[in-house]
């Protein structure tokens, strides 16, 4: 070991120069090493095996001969792949139908309120806040009809024939939609809520010294001031209904006859219940280009918004 | 607070005085006490589902309330399930996934807004990029990875826990709060020559109780519901948590004698009981920072 006043000398050569910046960011590095060994493990390395994976012959987890093509090959020519992509492209449409518009009204709504709005607020984000699983479990005894549900104990009252929503495939989708808005509306009603109370009052005022209805209040006045949260909660909307999976999950197991099922579910029924995770893989390769394309849409805009 | 003191928003205090206003708001409170009863129904059907007779709980004419509220029927169903074993289990892996959320994320986030080596960038890049990309798009070879571990027993819950030291949401948090914290404090305590993991401990995170609530509170919910992965590795009975229970249970009920589906149904409400109990705790932690802080993927 070489003691040498580093900090005084002006480092001469490479070995110095080098000894110099370990010196000074050692301390840093160690810090920050057990968890970007967590993140290398958990995150990175298992993104990029993915796309390893979707090139080989997998056999109980273990990549054994590389295949090139087949796993994507094996895909497209399943019939469920084509169900699964038309499919997640109708949970978004009813889900923008359904879900988008509900939110922004409740977030209105609940800022112009000034009594129980803590109450509100509350109850209105309970749905959010209870496990996936159990929720889903929960909703199955609320609308399946294979043997009595409530909602046919309740169209009894009315005198109404019992529906089978779940095994129904038109009915399917917007059945687990309304699932999915019942159980997400809360929070994005919150998020409303805050982007709402930023709004400049000063520019109510106006409005309202031009003798502005509500509705134009509402639209030159609100809406413009809340446009950039709008835009970004209608592509992570897009976003996280893209990746559905829970739902058909619980909910249908992707029936009747794959008109519920989604790409996430399909990777993951290739990987673990047919037990061919190298087409699982390559589905999981499809999904993730989708996913990230739509992201970069959203950074983006969220860029935008930020200058 | 009076109508007429209002003095934000689409409708100010002085309108309130025309009818039209106060019929307007009266309809406001109408529909958001219509949403928030669309709310609360199907979570107060289950609960009353519970109580009820199996052949009860979808007899025509519906009927919304038990006739009879056994609250034995608790302890019964929680018994025969054997929930305490699957609630410590739970309770282990909730421990330790706040325990590595907060210090993990929190050490990184630490490093990457504060201590600044050389290559914070290059990491905050990478995190953030990570961000954008599903997990579950990459399940496949995370599982293998876990499973070449060959951990038995409990050792299983490590890599469950240590999961929630990685995480991409966490961090952003950490890191935007630490970029907030005066620097002086930090300085001072280096000139009496601390080190940076000292500071970390001593200065940051006492500076930093709302942020590590936040975040516990997240980890703890989070922990809670997390399904996936844990029944994937959780294969063996007496590792499950209870959401891996809840949903063997399903398929496992009907070999049970006397396990009907109010049973079930009563199985589910124990299991969201504690989810409730913490929002109730928590409830202003979890609307105030989810509101400002952005959206959860």
């Amino acid at each position: 070991m070489v003691k040498t006043n580093d900090g005084l000398k002006k480092p001469s050569n490479f070995f110095q120069k080098a000894k110099l910046v370990i010196k000074k960011n050692w301390g840093g590095w160690a810090i920050m090493l057990p968890t970007l060994i967590l993140f290398a493990y958990f995150v990175w390395a298992p993104l990029i095996e993915n796309v390893s994976y979707s090139f080989y012959e997998i056999h109980r987890f273990k990549k054994t001969d590389f295949i090139w093509f087949e796993n994507y090959k094996e895909l497209f020519a399943d019939p469920a792949f084509f169900s699964a992509l038309k499919n997640t492209f109708l949970y978004a449409f009813w889900s923008i139908l359904i879900g988008f518009l509900l939110p922004l009204i409740l977030g209105l709504l609940l800022s112009e309120v000034i009594h129980f709005r803590g109450a509100f607020r509350c109850i209105l984000y309970l749905p959010s806040i209870i496990s996936g699983v159990s929720v889903m479990l929960m909703w199955v005894y609320i609308l399946d009809g294979s043997r009595g549900s409530m909602l046919n104990a309740i169209l009894s009252l009315f005198g109404k024939e019992p529906i089978t929503v779940l095994a129904n495939s038109n009915f399917v989708i917007p059945a687990i939609v309304l699932v999915m808005t019942w159980r997400g509306a809360g929070a994005t009603v919150l998020i409303y809520l805050s982007a709402l109370q930023t709004v400049d009052n000063a520019l109510y005022e106006v409005a309202r010294l031009d003798n502005a209805n509500l509705f134009q209040r509402i639209w030159y006045v609100t809406i413009p001031s809340i446009k950039p949260t709008v835009k970004l909660l209608f592509i992570l909307q897009i976003i996280s209904v893209f990746q559905v999976f829970y739902e058909p999950m619980m909910l249908t197991a992707g029936g009747p006859d794959n008109a519920s099922i989604s790409l996430m579910y399909l990777c993951y029924k290739y990987s673990f219940i047919d037990k061919n995770p190298g087409v699982g893989s390559a589905c999981g390769v499809i999904l993730a280009i989708i996913i990230v394309s739509l992201s970069l849409v959203y950074f983006k805009l969220s860029k935008k918004e930020e200058a | 607070m009076k109508l007429r003191q209002k003095n934000e928003g689409l409708v100010v205090g002085v309108e309130y005085k025309h009818t039209r206003f106060k019929i307007l708001y009266a309809v406001i409170i109408f529909l958001l006490a219509v949403a928030c009863l669309s709310a609360i129904i199907p979570i107060g059907w289950l609960f009353f589902a519970g109580f009820k007779e199996a052949d009860e709980i979808f007899a025509t004419p519906f009927k919304f309330f038990p006739d009879a509220f056994n609250l034995s029927k608790i302890a019964e169903v929680w018994k025969t399930v054997g929930f305490g074993k699957y609630f410590i289990n739970t309770f282990v892996v909730m421990a330790g996934s706040v325990l590595s959320a907060v210090v993990l994320n929190g050490l990184l986030a630490y490093a990457v807004s504060v201590v600044k080596p050389i290559g914070h960038k290059l990491v905050y890049n990478l995190i953030l990029a990570s961000y954008m990309i599903p997990a579950v798009a990459s399940l496949v070879p995370l599982y293998a990875n876990i499973v070449s571990l060959g951990l038995k027993g409990y050792g299983i819950y490590l890599p469950l826990c240590l999961l929630y030291g990685a995480n991409a949401y966490y961090f952003m948090m950490f890191k935007n709060y630490f970029d907030t914290i005066p620097r002086s404090l930090m300085e001072a305590a280096r000139l009496d020559g601390a080190n940076s993991l000292r500071v970390f401990f001593s200065v940051v995170l006492p500076l930093s109780k709302p942020i590590v609530g936040v975040i516990s509170i997240f980890a703890m919910t989070a922990s809670w519901a997390d399904f996936l992965l844990p029944y994937l590795l959780l294969q063996d009975d007496k590792l499950a948590t209870v959401m891996v229970k809840i949903y063997n249970l399903k398929s496992t009920m009907s070999q049970m004698s006397n396990f009907g589906i109010d049973k079930y149904l009563m199985a589910l409400t124990i299991s969201i009981l504690p989810q409730i109990l913490m929002f109730v705790i928590f409830q202003k932690q979890i609307t105030g920072t989810n509101a400002t802080s952005g959206v959860k993927g």
